[in-house]
């Protein structure tokens, strides 16, 4: 009796959270909407008030924005992904085996985690000036390569974290098994565990990916020129494009677009990874 | 025969050992397993002590002396001048208080949003895990995109913001100087309440549902479940995650830096933003290299007691 009184609460209970849930999601992504929105309208329809829903779309903005140059914009993108995978792919390369170390053999775990786990809570602007001085002695400002090593340096923690977390949960006996068979350490390594953590991998690369993409200080500070990435170059749109909504909205769609598609694959990491990092580390 | 082959090992005769040199031969090997791991780590390390480390060392020598743009190897040994110049100025304190003030309003309202978040959809998002997705999205964007992105959506002319709250009768300048404050919280807020959500709904999903379970049958269900049961279970969640967004909400740079630049005035100066300016505008070298040797030195310090309290918690 008790159940059959309860179902129509229920029923409002469970609209008002899917209500809840489409006003959230709608305040939050707003920004994203209407840009998205606005970087296919007509340039007559963006300036009508109110805002019009229905409009008919145009590429003409897309076309401006990456045409035959008449922005740099192209080269910003080029320059993010160079950024992003250069820097992905050493920090992997650095934190994989590093972890490796740590939870198999213990070495530097009572030091070396803690450390570089906590470079990520330092504020990033301490280390933009003595970089950006140490880049000007060595000839690295407004270089890929300078910014590879600093999109590294910013994904290390985080690839750390998650190598750490993903290789306390691989079963030793696969390393003894190696062992048996005469496998060495650099053999179990990269021939046994590395393969095992594909899955990990992949995430380790679209994470560290999105962080540098989405990076700006230092993009700001150490480049002027040959290596702006989208972040910065996008700003650019904004002065100097001031009354061009369309092509500002459009280059702002290609700038957050990367690290959209690659989160709503990652995200389920994120969480744990963060918990882990922080229980653990 | 079966002893011969205990004894063998690829073909090698073995001396049968006592238990004891069994002992010591496992734990030299272990020994020698943990000294030749160390290698692994030489790569990272290496790294970290080239883009961190060296700058680190170069910044404490320039803190000293008196630098310029033109002469980088510095003029001279100037004592504590650099940092006596840097905090002498009053609108250090200024930023300071700035950036402590953003952090904790920040802090709370996305930890206190994200809470209630969780108590509300926690039963929608268990059915439907792919809406976390769409929870997610803003944490993906650059929060300098972010800022820019909120420039066109509040801009006064084109904004869709603005033009609603026209039709409805309110006129509101987002960006003025009188509510920028709140836009630029309120901005941080919606933009990073998503992920305080996203760890304390996955702390929320990991505790087992016996538990409720158990508290049904002692009657607390729907809030009261999630005030008594919930709430105490989840606490270190809810202060590691307070944690993460406070030091995060306290370096605040991007999204203020690209919608105001610190202005108007100096009203939405944090504290990275007045380091930025007294570097790279105002070309005040040293005191700029003081401050962030100082803010390093305050940072690690408050990490370590922050970790030894951490560790403590955990212990008991």
């Amino acid at each position: 009796m008790i159940v059959t009184e309860r179902k129509p609460f229920d029923k409002i209970v469970s609209v008002s959270r899917w209500l809840i849930f489409g006003v959230v999601a709608l305040v939050i992504n707003l920004p994203i909407l209407s840009t998205v929105m606005t970087s296919f309208k007509k340039t007559g329809d963006i300036n009508t008030s109110p805002p019009v829903f229905l409009f008919e779309p145009t590429l003409k903005h897309y076309a401006e924005v990456l045409g035959s140059g008449r922005t740099d914009f192209p080269s910003y993108i080029l320059n993010s992904l160079v950024i992003g995978t250069g820097g992905s792919l050493i920090a992997i390369l650095v934190s994989f085996p590093a972890a490796y170390a740590i939870v198999r053999h213990g070495v530097g775990r009572s030091w070396l985690l803690p450390l570089v786990t906590n470079i990520r809570t330092l504020p990033l602007i301490i280390y933009a000036i003595p970089i950006y001085l140490m880049y000007q002695l060595v000839g690295l400002l407004d270089s890929w390569t300078g910014m590879i090593l600093i999109s590294a340096t910013i994904s290390i923690p985080v690839a750390l974290v998650f190598f750490v977390g993903f290789m306390q949960d691989l079963p030793l006996d696969l390393d003894e098994a190696g062992k048996l068979d005469g496998a060495s350490q650099s053999d179990i390594l990269w021939k046994i565990i590395f393969p095992l953590s594909r899955p990990i991998l992949v995430a380790v690369l679209f994470l560290s990916f999105i962080t540098s993409w989405n990076e700006f200080l230092f993009g700001l500070i150490l480049t002027t020129k040959v290596a702006v990435p989208v972040t910065v170059g996008a700003t650019f749109f904004v002065t100097s494009y001031g009354i061009k909504w369309g092509a500002t909205a459009a280059a702002m769609t290609l700038g957050i677009l990367p690290p959209l598609v690659l989160g709503m694959f990652a995200y389920p990491y994120i969480g744990k990874s963060m918990l882990s990092g922080a229980v653990k580390g | 025969m079966s002893s011969q082959i205990k004894n063998c090992y690829r073909g090698r005769a073995v001396r049968p050992l006592k238990p004891q040199d069994w002992c010591d031969r496992l734990m030299n090997l272990r020994e020698q397993e943990r000294k030749s791991a160390r290698i692994f780590l030489v790569g990272m390390c290496a790294f970290l002590a080239l883009i961190l480390g060296f700058p680190t060392i170069a910044n404490i020598w320039f803190s000293f002396n008196d630098v310029t743009f033109h002469n980088l190897t510095g003029e001279g040994y100037s004592g504590l001048a650099n940092y006596r110049e840097a905090l002498s100025n009053p609108k250090l304190w200024e930023a300071l208080g700035y950036s402590l003030k953003f952090g904790v309003i920040c802090t709370v309202f996305e930890v206190g949003f994200a809470l209630l978040l969780v108590f509300i959809l926690h039963p929608l998002l268990l059915r439907r895990p792919w809406l976390t997705a769409i929870i997610m999205m803003p944490m993906m964007v650059s929060p300098a995109l972010m800022g820019v992105m909120y420039r066109l959506v509040l801009n006064e002319f084109v904004g869709i913001v603005p033009g609603y709250l026209d039709m409805i009768g309110v006129t509101m300048n987002f960006l003025s100087l009188k509510h920028i404050q709140f836009t630029v919280i309120a901005i941080e807020v919606l933009q990073w309440t998503p992920f305080a959500f996203l760890i304390l709904l996955t702390a929320r999903q990991s505790l087992p549902y016996d538990l409720e379970e158990a508290a049904a049958v002692d009657g607390a269900t729907g809030m009261r479940l999630n005030i008594m049961v919930v709430l105490p279970l989840i606490t270190p969640a809810i202060i590691i995650v307070s944690f993460i967004r406070f030091i995060d909400s306290f370096r605040v740079f991007d999204h203020i830096f690209v919608l105001t630049g610190g202005g108007p005035g100096n009203s939405t100066t944090s504290l990275s933003i007045y380091i930025y300016k007294l570097f790279f505008k105002q070309n005040d070298l040293g005191p700029a290299v003081a401050l962030s040797m100082t803010l390093l030195i305050a940072s690690l310090a408050l990490l370590y007691f922050g970790l030894k309290l951490a560790v403590r918690r955990n212990d008991r």
